[in-house]
């Protein structure tokens, strides 16, 4: 063993320099924690009395009523009306980014100047979220699911273009050079090689994305772009906590049920090639 | 005939193809045999125009292929069929599709990028997979076959193209002993009943002697050895292949002993 140890010193080394320096690194975040909760007055007993007054908001949720039948209906139908924005949003951003996404990829769009533009527009798009473009649909079309739609469309063609153009990137390489050896185009291997190959990831994206969708489709409900938000902030207001805690579930089980639906959808585009393919 | 003039492609100041110059005559079977890293992919790729020379020419019969650009250069990937080592097929797509794809440079691009084909165009394809003993495959995904099934696929896709010259890359070296003879005998079938050119690169000295009429050696990116293989003696094949055992000995060991100094001498020998 000694031996072996005079012969590869640098992996016998206890504290080694990288171990040092990772040891100092979660040092020094550790001190920035405290000392931004210091700032933002953790310690200053407000947290303590807060606490209270939360477990006294949650009695006042329980139990979970709507209220009337009336209430109860008004809340399902905006309920479907958040879910089909999240989907239409979703989908027609999907649609819209797929374009922009292949302008993107580097093994798909040789000119640097067309990739440059490409890249930078979905920066910007995505650099502005999804409440922002709410409000700003709002203005275009006024309020109402449409706005809302609007809003998870555009918020989300930055996200998808983004994604999707990195899918593209890591694709296989030998299919296209295998329709390429034969004398076919460069469209004919995007066609064939390319994208077939990517669409199981984008469409498991695309399904990722529709989930978290509904649930951003009851925030931008909030500012008035249709859907279960604007219930849901009417009985906050008023503080009708009964009622808030009823559409909070209604939600939460919307949400779950989409999930689940979506991660089966998504393992069997992925899994069935996981099984079968090295 | 396939005619290559000086044809020397580097990477970064490395040479991986050097000077080679040699002439192949319409219906020739030439195995390029040499260990790993002899150059032997890069210059198949570079007849393809899978890569590009850095210097020299490819010309086949009248046409300078290395000057084709556009349309021109896709119709000689259509006359010069390629077969990948990893066969190089779209593996979600159907078998069909995948063998289709030979025809793609022929066919107007709408109707192929809607996956359209003819009846024409499907019977070939299926008539080429049948005769590899695959049409009845032909609905399943690439993706799903063994790899011996996978290359006799890719196989059908050069033969559609209706080649003039076959190109392979290691096409059996993925592949278990029984697979690699059914691949090899399709390989000389093309070449004895189609009377296409096949030029192929083997790791393995006794296949390539069994299968060609012609070796063509390659080491450090040059032509050593170009010969019937008959000619082939013990001391040519032990300096194409030796070599491999001393560059494994020269990296393995941190002793001084300067290998690739030693061998130097002997590999200019055979080079000129």
């Amino acid at each position: 063993m000694d031996a072996v140890r005079a012969r590869y010193p640098e992996h016998f080394t206890r504290w080694s320099r990288q171990r040092l320096m990772m040891a100092g690194i979660a040092a020094a975040l550790f001190a920035l924690l405290l000392f931004g909760m210091g700032e933002l007055g953790f310690f200053d007993g407000t947290l303590l009395t807060g606490m209270g007054r939360l477990f006294e908001i949650a009695g006042l949720m329980l139990p979970p009523d709507p209220g009337s039948w009336a209430h109860a209906r008004a809340y399902g139908m905006a309920l479907i009306e958040t879910v089909a924005i999240a989907l239409l949003g979703t989908l027609s951003a999907a649609v819209l980014a797929l374009p922009v996404g292949l302008l993107a990829a580097r093994n798909v769009t040789a000119q640097r100047v067309v990739r440059f533009f490409a890249r930078r527009s979905l920066d910007t798009i995505r650099s502005v979220d999804i409440l922002i473009w709410a409000l700003i649909w709002i203005n275009v079309v006024g309020l109402g699911p449409f706005a809302g739609a609007l809003a998870i469309m555009t918020a989300d063609i930055g996200s998808f273009g983004k994604l999707f153009s990195e899918a593209i990137e890591a694709a296989d390489r030998k299919p296209v050079e295998g329709i390429a050896s034969t004398g076919g185009s460069h469209l004919m291997g995007i066609r064939f090689g390319v994208l077939p190959e990517v669409f199981p990831v984008l469409a498991s994206q695309v399904l990722y994305y529709f989930e978290s969708n509904t649930r951003s489709a009851t925030i931008i409900g909030i500012v008035g772009a249709g859907g279960i938000g604007l219930h849901l902030a009417e009985a906050i207001r008023t503080l009708e906590l009964q009622q808030t805690s009823f559409i909070i579930l209604m939600i939460l089980v919307t949400v779950a049920a989409i999930d689940v639906v979506s991660s089966q959808l998504r393992f069997a585009m992925i899994g069935r090639r996981a099984g079968i393919g090295k | 005939m396939l005619r290559l003039e000086g044809v020397t492609k580097s990477f970064g100041g490395k040479h991986a193809v050097d000077g080679v110059s040699l002439v192949v005559p319409a219906g020739q079977m030439v195995g390029v045999i040499g260990r790993s890293g002899a150059g032997k992919s890069t210059l198949l790729r570079m007849i393809n125009r899978l890569g590009d020379p850095t210097s020299g020419r490819i010309l086949f019969g009248d046409t300078d292929v290395t000057a084709l650009r556009g349309r021109p250069l896709r119709a000689w990937r259509a006359r010069c069929a390629m077969i990948f080592q990893q066969f190089n097929l779209a593996g979600r797509l159907d078998v069909l599709t995948n063998v289709m794809m030979g025809r793609a440079f022929h066919m107007p691009a709408t109707r192929a990028l809607l996956k359209m084909w003819s009846d024409d165009e499907k019977a070939q394809a299926l008539s080429a997979l049948e005769s590899l003993d695959m049409a009845r495959m032909a609905g399943q995904r690439a993706e799903t076959l063994s790899g011996g099934q996978q290359q006799r696929v890719a196989i059908a896709r050069a033969l559609i193209q209706q080649p003039d010259i076959v190109l392979a890359d290691e096409p059996i070296a993925s592949l278990d002993p029984r697979n690699t003879k059914v691949v090899m005998d399709a390989l000389q079938h093309i070449n004895r009943h189609l009377g296409i050119t096949v030029m192929c690169n083997l790791h393995s000295l006794d296949l390539a002697r069994g299968y060609c009429d012609r070796l063509i050696g390659m080491a450090g990116g040059r032509v050593v050895f170009d010969d019937v293989p008959a000619a082939l003696t013990e001391a040519t094949a032990r300096e194409l292949y030796g070599l491999e055992a001393g560059e494994v000995m020269g990296h393995g060991v941190p002793s001084p002993v300067s290998l690739p100094a030693g061998l130097q001498p002997g590999f200019a020998a055979a080079g000129s």
